[in-house]
């Protein structure tokens, strides 16, 4: 407040007084009228007023008026009126239209005028709040001034307002209202608001495109035409930029939100474009530098790539290209747009395979990449345009092996088109490189560089290189050339920078040796060059030749740092001696350092775009300034070491190399091992199906075993039955325990017994009758076979005999059996009773042991019976043994019998045989006989009747068989 | 790429809840135990399938702490759901639920599904809020209850799902207004949605979209 009066005192003088009167004056009736056309009145005098006296009235009505906004809401018109007088107080915006002509810093002033005006206004934050409620009214009067006034707020104090805005509820949401307004001078002038409110300001930018501002903003864009569009399009893309710039989470919102795919039309710039506006080429350079935000190297790997993904998708990239080869497209526009492609296809191989594809429009087409590098080659085109071309060569070879080796490839021999018919990129570099202009030696030399970065194949290929210089001389090769230039030192004669052409060799040999022995090999091999190269670092230079002097050194020292000591003369050791001779350590490491502490060396570092404002800064390519960063230390501890260090780096290489033997015999065991395991493991696999199988088989067999094991165990409870069987029979025998079980079994066995002998007896009735019926049949037969007969009649009768003895036994036995039996029922009885009988006390002791002893003697008597039984039965199964000795003997007998019967019947058989024989001879010698008597009767001699009549009863047969005679005949001679 | 429908949600809760691992968890299928503190709001974004249809979620992860709190409040407006987050181990964070909760009502359309979620299930050795805490909470006030771990993952991507479901259902009773986008919904490209699809999903039963998987 005291420096406002400082300038209201200061400027007292100006405003006539009657105007600073009539300003309190004003500022009294709006404050005190009770009427409120009045009030609104003098609001609008003091509007009139605010643009001229705006000192005054700001420092006298600022007051009144917040009071108005405060009170007199439901009038809109004196809202408007004290929102356009406060717009004017604090505005800096329509200073021109004051006609203030009075001091040179009064523009100045007035800025101070002001920020300090808005400081006033937002010290009271309620303030501001009750602006951006006023600004939810509809009402065109109300809102118009009420937007500009909150913008001029914002252009004042940015920071201080957007805090309030941001912690007052909604106040960003109420804002993007605005651009909902169907007034389109609201739309546009809210579009600058938010332009204000989102500047520097992340958190605000989110919610901005949280309330869907890209949707709105494009659909603006759209409706407005794209980059015909007039101003609204421009503000519109600025706010946009506000959004998305350095804002991840905003970038990543537009890619997801797919907005990248609704950019596309804006590119679509047609050939027929005649002529371009102001606006148009403003339009579309925001629009390019829209694109490159999204796609700027400095942003997260993967958002970019993710974007550069989602251009080539949605053909944004291939509508850029279209721009890229089209005629009649302004300088700044082309030179925007190929840096617009450069960062599109950076590092992203899709991206960069379909640049390479890209045609100009040209008869023959040629590959935009040579169409491009022709301009850079080209001293007549812009400067900004060459360094776009040489950006966008370095993006395209950025990451891209494969483009990398295309470019290269147009340099070798084999495939250089001996027609010339058509110019390639590696006839380009190399022109560029030998050119007479500095800005092409330069560019040509990076962009080779970059064919490079990184890339060990490329670098031993370009090594191939062979140029022809002049009619008759030998060819010489790329690195040669490169030195040979260099060796003009100083002076080299080239239009431009005496500097540029040298620091772009320099920059390409360092590259180009760095991480390659055999090209640092190559590189020695001339024997110019370390000479060269130490007398550069050596001299004292002045100061226009220290970063030459420092590229050397690098050179230099890479040549140690690199030296696979292949060369006897320029081995490592030797080369750092000749430091040491020639140039002092101390002196190389400072020489090295010119590098990194070059002016521009930083600037370079920052970005990868070679974006320089005048050719004389094209000094450093940012690729490279990373080479150095990371070569420079090495390179000063290679200097450092000692030679015995460096011997002892050689014994530690060599115990490397060492351990590395044995990590390698390690391997090798391990490689035998892995393989006897895997060996193992299929042996083990075999073994485990073998194991399988063997194992089902196994079970199968189980099952079986214990299929046969119930059937066994079945027949072993059929078996154990048919044994208790036979037990009991043998066990017959043995006799112990108590009688009636013994006699029990004594009865059964006899009683088989019995039945055995009735079946055997059976037998032998049936055998008696087949011998008799024998017998009978054999009366006439031999005297032999009766004799033999006779003796077995005997034998029989003797078997008969005895048979009926053993009957006999058995009836008495069994006769025996039941006297025992009922021997035992009466011993069992008197048991009983004797047992009743025992407890009776009353009889004398004598008595009872009379008793005891008539007892006892019974007992005896019996246990004697039992005994005698015992015996008896032990006699009777002798006895039986005995009995079934003689019927087995009897039963062979009678085998022995049944087979001489057999014989005998045979006998019988053929005996009957010999008398059907002999009864058959009898009957022929009877036939012979009668034959024989009847012949006799013919001859006269006299026969006996019988035979006669005998003889007639032949005579028939005789008649009939005549030819028998004669065959009889026949026999008998 | 096309969607049926754009479902904005918003993620509060105290800080240190595991908000942006959630959203990491969900959108990455990942977890970062260390992670930055989120300055101010994140964004992240996946697409879900519900009922057949295709549905992009946009989802912004705010910062917990007090003084990002009235930067949060200018995402409730637009947002159609949200997931209000604990820390099943830290009760504070479950005593300040009623606060969030407070002011979510307040600035937020009032058809905002609330999602209430128990973070870091998988440290039950350090519980210190029960599940049925959780439960009658979120009874009490109308909210969709899940428990969940962004760092094993369980029920990360039923509770963006199931709010997601519970928001379609309220379309299709016709209780947002598809066609307003300050309501955090959008109508995705080249889709024609009469008003008053209704009938189908609102035959379904809530029921199902409060059913949690049983894996926490
Ligand atoms: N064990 C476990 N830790 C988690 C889980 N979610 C988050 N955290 C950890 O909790 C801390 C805070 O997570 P963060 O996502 O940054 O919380 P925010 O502040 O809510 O965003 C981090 O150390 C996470 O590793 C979870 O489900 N289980
Ligand atoms: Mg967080």
């Amino acid at each position: 407040m005291n420096f406002l009066r400082g300038v209201m005192g200061g400027q007292s003088a100006g405003p006539q007084h009657t105007e600073a009167e009539t300003i309190q004056k004003l500022c009294d009736r709006v404050a005190s009228s009770t009427l409120l056309d009045d009030r609104r009145d003098a609001v609008r005098a003091l509007k009139s007023l605010s643009k001229k006296y705006r000192l005054e009235v700001g420092i006298q009505a600022m007051e009144h008026l917040i009071h108005v906004l405060q009170t007199d809401r439901s009038d809109s018109e004196i809202i408007g009126y004290a929102l356009d007088t406060l717009y004017n107080i604090i505005s800096n915006d329509d200073e021109e239209e004051v006609d203030d002509v009075e001091e040179e810093n009064s523009t100045r002033q007035s800025e101070d005028l002001g920020s300090q005006f808005t400081e006033i206004f937002i010290k009271q934050q309620e303030n501001v709040t009750l602006l951006l409620s006023l600004l939810e009214e509809f009402d065109f009067h109300v809102r118009w001034p009420g937007v500009k006034l909150l913008t001029s707020l914002l252009k004042q104090l940015g920071p201080q307002v957007q805090q309030i805005i941001l912690v007052s509820p909604m106040g960003v949401s109420r804002l993007m209202d605005l651009l909902a307004d169907s007034r389109e001078v609201i739309r546009n002038d809210g579009v600058l608001l938010l332009q204000a409110l989102t500047r520097s300001n992340g958190a605000i930018q989110k919610i901005v495109a949280f309330e869907n501002a890209f949707e709105r903003l494009l659909d603006i864009i759209t409706d407005e035409g794209n980059s015909d569009g007039g101003i609204v399009v421009e503000d519109c893309l600025i706010l946009l930029q506000n959004l998305l710039k350095n804002n991840n989470s905003n970038q990543n919102f537009f890619k997801e939100g797919s907005y990248i795919q609704r950019m596309k039309p804006w590119f679509e710039v047609g050939d027929e474009n005649s002529g371009w506006s102001a606006q148009e080429v403003t339009n579309l350079h925001l629009m390019l530098q829209l694109v490159r935000v999204l796609v700027s190297p400095t942003n997260p790997p993967g958002a970019t790539s993710s974007c550069q993904k989602a251009m080539f998708q949605c053909g944004l990239l291939q509508q850029l290209c279209t721009i890229l080869m089209a005629t009649g497209v302004p300088a700044d526009i082309l030179t925007e747009t190929i840096n617009t492609v450069s960062e599109v296809i950076r590092g992203c191989q899709v991206n960069q395979d379909y640049f390479a594809s890209v045609n100009a429009p040209s008869n023959p087409p040629r590959p935009a990449i040579v169409v491009l590098l022709m301009s850079m080659v080209n001293e007549r085109q812009p400067f900004v345009l060459r360094c776009a071309v040489l950006y966008c060569f370095q993006c395209f070879l950025y990451k891209n092996q494969k483009g990398q080796g295309e470019i290269v490839s147009t340099l070798l021999p084999s495939t250089i088109d001996a027609t010339g018919s058509s110019v390639s990129a590696g006839q380009l570099l190399c022109g560029g490189l030998f050119s007479t202009d500095s800005l092409s030696n330069w560019c040509a030399a990076v962009a080779l560089a970059h064919a490079l970065q990184e890339n060990a194949t490329q670098k031993e290929q370009l090594l191939r290189v062979q140029l022809a210089t002049s009619i008759g001389n030998p060819p010489v090769s790329l690195l040669q050339q490169c030195t040979n230039i260099l060796s003009q030192g100083d002076k080299i004669d080239r239009r431009g920078s005496k500097i540029q052409t040298r620091v772009g060799l320099l920059m390409l040999l360092c590259t180009w040796l760095s991480n390659c022995p055999i090209a640092v090999t190559h590189f020695l091999h001339n024997s110019a060059n370390v000479p060269f190269l130490t007398g550069q670092i050596a001299e004292n230079l002045g100061e226009e030749e220290q970063l030459v002097q420092g590229l050397c050194a690098l050179l230099l020292g890479i040549s140690i740092y690199f030296n696979d000591n292949s060369l006897e003369s320029y081995m490592k050791e030797k080369l750092k001696q000749l430091i040491e001779k020639r140039i002092g350590k101390e002196n190389f490491i400072e020489k090295l350092g010119f590098i990194s502490k070059h002016e521009l060396y930083s600037r370079a570092s920052q970005k990868p775009q070679p974006n320089f404002p005048s050719p004389e800064y094209m000094i450093f390519d940012h690729e490279f300034t990373k080479l150095v960063k990371e070569l420079e230390g090495v390179i000063t501890k290679a200097i450092y070491k000692s030679s015995e260090e460096d011997k002892k780096e050689e014994e530690v290489k060599k115990t490397l190399e060492q351990h590395d033997n044995i990590v390698t015999h390690y391997k090798n065991v391990i490689r035998e091992q892995d393989l006897q395991l895997e060996e193992l493991k299929q042996q083990i696999s075999t073994l485990k199906c073998q194991n399988e199988q063997l194992q089902t088989a196994v079970t199968q067999q189980v099952s079986q075993i214990q299929q046969h094991k119930d059937q066994y165990n079945l027949l072993k409870v059929q078996l154990g039955k048919d044994n208790q069987h036979q037990v009991s029979s043998s066990d017959g025998a043995q006799m112990n325990g108590i009688q009636p079980e013994e006699i029990g079994r004594l009865q059964e066995e006899i009683e088989q017994l019995k039945s055995n002998q009735e079946l055997l007896q059976s037998q032998l009735a049936e055998k008696d009758s087949l011998i008799e019926n024998l017998k009978s049949s054999l009366t006439t037969p031999d005297t032999n076979e009766a004799t033999a007969s006779a003796g077995e009649s005997e034998q029989i009768a003797e078997l008969k005999q005895e048979l009926t003895t053993l009957k006999s036994q058995l009836i008495s036995q069994s006769g025996e059996m039941t006297k025992l039996q009922t021997e035992k029922q009466e011993l069992l009885q008197k048991t009983e009773a004797f047992a009743k009988s025992v407890p009776m006390p009353i009889e004398s002791e004598t008595v009872i042991a009379a008793k005891t002893a008539d007892v006892e003697g019974r007992l005896s008597a019996l246990l004697q019976e039992t005994e005698e039984l015992k015996n008896e039965i032990k006699a009777l199964s002798e006895e039986r043994d005995a009995i079934k000795e003689q019927l087995d003997s009897s039963n062979s007998t009678i085998a022995i019998l049944q087979n001489e019967r057999n014989k005998l019947e045979v006998d019988i058989t053929d005996s009957k045989k010999e008398q059907d024989d002999l009864l058959v001879l009898l009957a022929d010698q009877d036939q012979k006989i009668f034959s024989l008597k009847n012949k006799l009767k013919e001859f006269g001699h006299p026969i006996e009747e019988e035979d006669e009549l005998e003889s007639g009863d032949q005579d028939d047969e005789d008649d009939e068989d005549e030819d028998d005679s004669k065959d009889q005949g026949h026999i008998q001679l | 790429m096309t969607y049926a429908y754009l479902f904005k949600y918003i993620i509060i809760g105290d800080t240190g809840v595991g908000k942006s691992c959630l959203l990491l968890q969900f959108t990455d299928k990942r977890f970062q135990p260390v992670h930055d503190l989120t300055i101010g709001v994140e964004f992240g974004a996946r697409m879900v399938n519900i009922d057949g249809k295709q549905i992009k979620l946009q989802i912004w992860d705010t910062a917990g702490q007090e003084s990002f709190r009235s930067i949060t409040r200018s995402y409730y407006r637009g947002a159609a759901g949200a997931l209000l987050v604990y820390d099943i181990t830290r009760r504070e964070t479950f005593n300040h639920l009623t606060s969030w909760l407070e002011d979510a009502r307040q600035h937020s359309s009032s058809n905002m599904v609330i999602m209430l979620i128990g973070n870091k299930s998988d440290l039950e050795s350090r519980r210190d809020v029960k599940r049925e805490e959780g439960e009658a909470f979120a009874r009490e006030h109308g909210l969709i209850f899940m428990e969940t771990s962004a760092k094993t993952a369980c029920n990360v991507e039923e509770a963006f799902i199931n709010t997601a479901k519970e928001i379609y259902r309220k379309i299709q009773q016709g209780l947002f207004d598809v066609h307003n986008e300050a309501n955090g919904i959008k109508i995705g490209p080249q889709q024609c949605i009469s008003t008053s699809v209704g009938s189908i999903a609102s035959q379904r039963n809530s029921g199902d979209v409060e059913s949690n998987s049983g894996c926490c």
